[in-house]
């Protein structure tokens, strides 16, 4: 009951911030966006053909109008239908997600699993030559531009050039074989990329955590150290994690990682709304705001739910 | 972890191919196109995009098509059973439509069997451009031509109400009545715009209807998405024996390409066509050397000193020679950029002032150096022109003055200083242009040579815009002084591109240059009734000549597109506008020869 209530307040509380989100994404779009009439003329419109283009798109309208029209479609989860393809936007987030999740989500388990795993190999090693190499290697790994990692991982392991083992581009998944080939290369990419800021993020995370009296009091017990690393130390450093996953996965899940797409050719969320955004297409923006709002303030009530679940000092109050 | 894998198979189920389209495709022919952009419409109604068109032309049947071969361009009967019969006055066009040409089968129909094609979807499918709601943009292919359809706009779109200028003679005849000779009316009925659509369909689908084409072309969309679009060949189409002869097929500059083994022989010589929208020059390239990806691409800038052995014929390396063709081809169309007569320095009601302007846009355009320009930026295969009358076109005059393309340093120094134009007296050019590293250099290059002339540094200035659409806007609405662009040609005849200087066309017209000339006007007007001939040209190449004369554009220069196709594939490609009606004829072969499938048995509808 103490949980129900809680998460009906928390859920409550985040109205506010979904309104905040959208009012203000909505006057970037609507001030600073482009301006989708001229997408949508030909060669040679007359100022009439203009005009039409603009009524349709609701331009003529007062913005206050147009953006209780966004609120409305809020509470509706209808967004209407995209202005460049005409199709509905439900359809389209529902074609495009799901792939965007499948090609994230290895590299993101990956990412995070390595990344602790190093960043307790480099915190156990601290000052010495192991910690040196991992956060060596980490700096790489963030100092490389992710657009040169795709092209070069591309290269060594898809193409001719290369040791072609892997299809350079497409999405033509009916198989678990097929998903493994084309998710391996965007996956080692993003795993090479992630790894840096993650491996430097919890290697902090756990020797801040190795500093604490309570670790000190059992290490002169003679608690082993793989016990004391991976039981005492990394358990308490779980709500920091548990804080870097959540927050990532409403962008894993409705952004999705537009160079992955468009240099893999997968028909993902990412490319949508990198389209979108170059061409002013409102409804498409409109959802994806909205509905990372809305998954932001579902996870924080996730996460609330996981300290305690992981800590139950914490009180879900 | 059972979570996990759980969420796992749930996604794959929920990304496969929902109609199994890209599952298995061993045995099957399949080609393998690449295009650097996507279309994000299919609706032949916005089909303005050069990708559009192409897949609209082969996904619907337009009543006439250009022949696959023939250079210069010819048209040739597609939906319509022969070339027109026009009246004496050219005013009135009576077109017989093929019969027994049907849509494809779709749920749209009833029985889900498409029905046959008549005269009523092509007098709606031309409607449809001039009703608001499906956000056409082909009308000014027709408005002021065709009788009636202003009237038919105004009063309120009713497609159960015909404008006077369609007329429906019987289900398989259309008459066309003109206001005045429009010449160029055939050219409009083989674009994608002219595309003949279902009214069931339309209705059916509503705005969706752009992404599930429902035609009577030769193809079949049976997907599409942001990356890739699949075509399977339409078994009910007339797919008739190759003519290589009457499709215009020049041995010496064709014969390369080994397609004469497809004459005679019954298309469709693919089962599968799939199209992937690549923009990514590199991502392109390393799928289409792969070997069992992509077929055909075009050949990235930075890569052609590697790839051809010489430019000039183009032919490759030899270490790619034993892999693929090759093909180059002056583009239809050409890159420009108009001065905004509308700005301080364009015309100008006081005579002298008038003369001082020209003077400054003349030695503007003496200063810009096309050489240079298509060495740094085209690989030195573009080809310069003067004016605004395109190579590629019938009416291009290949013996005309290059002074205006010819740079003269000295000579725009000395018009200036003729003219009173000193550093403090020379106007600020602001050149606007879509954000990109391609752009910049193009302005750094064009602000180096103004400053050569005379210009001070900061009187040249960028001003980038984050999409086209914006850039289009400031051009639409007068606002840029200059406008660098360039134009696709929509037809094969010179006409559209002097139309894009024709006063009437001003912004938010094509005319971005706001150019208006009575003379010129008068010009265009008198030769927009007439048919090819001598004297048209004439007419056509001093229209030229005053654009030139009054120094109205820094004009121009057509691109060499290098196209690369893999040996196996038979087919002389070209994706211009008028060029997309290659797709029927693409072939495979492999070491035993040609591929052909079992003579196809269409289905009776």
């Amino acid at each position: 009951m103490e949980l129900f209530s809680y998460s009906l307040r928390k859920l409550a509380t985040g109205i506010p911030l979904i309104i905040g989100v959208t009012l203000v994404s909505f006057l970037l779009m609507v001030y600073f966006g482009p301006d989708k009439t001229f997408e949508l003329v030909g060669k040679n419109p007359t100022q009439e053909q203009i005009d039409e283009i603009r009524a349709q798109l609701g331009y003529d309208q007062p913005m206050v109008v147009r953006y209780l029209d966004y609120l409305r479609e809020i509470v509706t989860l209808d967004f209407g239908n995209s202005e460049s393809t005409g199709e509905r936007i439900n359809a389209l987030l529902a074609r495009t997600i799901p792939v965007s999740i499948a090609v994230a989500l290895p590299g993101f388990i990956l990412g995070n699993l390595l990344g602790v795993g190093l960043g307790l190999l480099a915190a156990f090693y601290r000052g010495r030559w192991p910690d040196k190499m991992i956060m060596g290697s980490a700096a790489i790994g963030m100092s490389i531009s992710f657009l040169i990692v795709i092209i070069a991982f591309q290269i060594i392991l898809s193409s001719s050039y290369g040791l072609n083992l892997f299809p350079v581009r497409g999405w033509s998944v009916d198989s678990f074989g097929d998903y493994v080939s084309y998710v391996t290369v965007p996956t080692l990419a993003t795993v090479f990329v992630a790894l840096g800021y993650n491996t430097r993020f919890y290697r902090s995370v756990i020797v801040e955590e190795t500093t604490r009296d309570h670790v000190r009091t059992a290490r002169a017990f003679g608690v082993p150290s793989l016990q004391l690393y991976c039981k005492l130390i990394l358990k308490n450093c779980l709500i920091p994690i548990i804080t870097r996953i959540m927050f990532s996965i409403p962008f894993v899940v409705i952004s999705g990682s537009l160079l992955i797409e468009s240099y893999f050719g997968i028909p993902g969320i990412g490319k949508v709304t990198y389209d979108a955004i170059i061409t002013g297409d409102q409804p498409i923006l409109k959802a994806v705001v909205a509905l990372t709002a809305i998954m932001l303030v579902v996870v924080q009530l996730l996460t609330d739910i996981m300290y305690r679940w992981v800590d139950p000092r914490v009180s879900l109050k | 972890m059972r979570l996990l894998l759980l969420l796992l198979v749930s996604l794959l189920a929920a990304c496969g191919n929902e109609q199994g389209e890209d599952s298995d495709t061993a045995g099957l022919r399949v080609y393998h196109h690449s295009s650097d952009g996507a279309p994000t419409s299919l609706d032949p109604v916005q089909a303005a995009t050069l990708y559009a068109n192409l897949i609209v032309v082969n996904a619907y049947d337009t009543l006439y098509s250009y022949k696959y071969l023939e250079r210069p361009y010819a048209l040739k009967p597609n939906l319509a059973a022969a070339m027109p019969e026009v009246s004496g006055d050219g005013l009135t066009y009576t077109i017989k439509l093929k019969r027994g040409v049907h849509f494809i089968d779709d749920p749209a129909f009833d029985g889900g069997k498409g029905r046959e094609v008549t005269t009523a979807d092509v007098v709606y499918s031309i409607l449809r451009h001039f009703d608001p709601e499906t956000r056409p943009q082909g009308a000014w292919l027709w408005q002021g031509r065709v009788a009636g359809l202003e009237e038919w706009k105004a009063a309120g779109p009713d497609y159960d109400r015909l404008p006077d200028g369609l007329e429906i003679v019987d289900d398989y005849t259309l008459r066309i009545h003109l206001l005045q000779p429009y010449p160029q009316l055939l050219y409009t009925l083989a674009m994608g715009y002219s595309g003949v659509v279902p009214r069931e369909a339309v209705e059916a689908y509503g705005r969706e209807f752009g992404l599930r084409p429902v035609g009577s072309g030769p193809f079949r969309v049976v997907r599409y998405d942001t990356e890739k679009l699949i075509f399977e060949p339409n078994l009910n189409w007339r797919w008739e024996p190759v003519d290589l002869a009457a499709e215009g097929f020049d041995p010496a500059t064709q014969g390369f390409t080994g397609i004469e083994v497809l004459d005679g022989q019954r298309p469709p010589f693919v089962d599968r066509f799939e199209i992937s929208f690549i923009k990514e020059s590199a991502a392109r390239w390393n799928s289409f050397t792969k070997g069992n990806e992509i077929q055909y691409a075009g050949v990235p800038v930075e890569l052609v000193d590697r790839v051809l052995a010489s430019k000039d014929p183009v032919s490759l390396a030899p270490e790619y020679e034993a892999l693929y063709q090759v093909r180059s081809d002056i583009e239809a169309g050409f890159v420009y950029s108009a001065f905004n007569m509308d700005m301080e320095f364009g015309t100008d009601p006081d005579p002298q002032q008038n003369e001082r302007n020209r003077a400054l846009r003349c030695a503007m355009i003496k200063g810009f150096d096309w050489e240079r320009r298509n060495d740094s930026f085209y690989v030195n295969l573009g080809k310069v022109f003067p004016g605004v009358i395109p190579p590629v076109v019938p009416e291009y005059d290949p013996d005309a003055s290059v002074d205006s393309v010819t740079r003269d340093v000295a000579g725009a120094r000395q018009l200036l200083a003729a003219n009173g134009w000193t550093p403090e007296t020379l106007p600020t050019m602001v050149y606007g242009t879509v954000g990109s590293v391609r752009s910049r250099q193009f302005y750094e290059q064009f602000r180096a040579w103004m400053m050569e002339i005379g210009f001070p540094r900061e009187k040249i200035v960028l001003r980038e815009f984050a999409t086209f659409g914006d850039l289009n806007k400031r051009w639409r609405e007068s606002q840029l002084p200059l406008i660098s662009a360039g134009w696709g040609l929509d037809y094969p005849d010179a006409e559209n591109t002097l139309q894009l200087f024709y006063g009437p066309n001003k912004a938010p017209g094509s005319n971005s240059s706001n150019y208006n000339n009575p003379e010129y006007d008068a010009l265009f007007e008198q030769a927009a009734v007439m048919l090819p001939s001598p004297e048209r040209t004439k007419i056509y190449r001093r229209m030229n000549q005053m654009v030139i004369d009054d120094c109205v554009a820094i004009t121009g220069l057509s691109r060499t597109r290098i196209s690369v196709w893999h040996r196996e594939v038979l087919m002389y490609p070209d994706t211009s506008i008028v060029g997309g009606f290659f797709f029927p004829f693409v072939a495979l072969q492999d070491e035993k020869g040609l591929r052909l499938a079992p003579e196809p048995t269409p289905e009776v509808n």
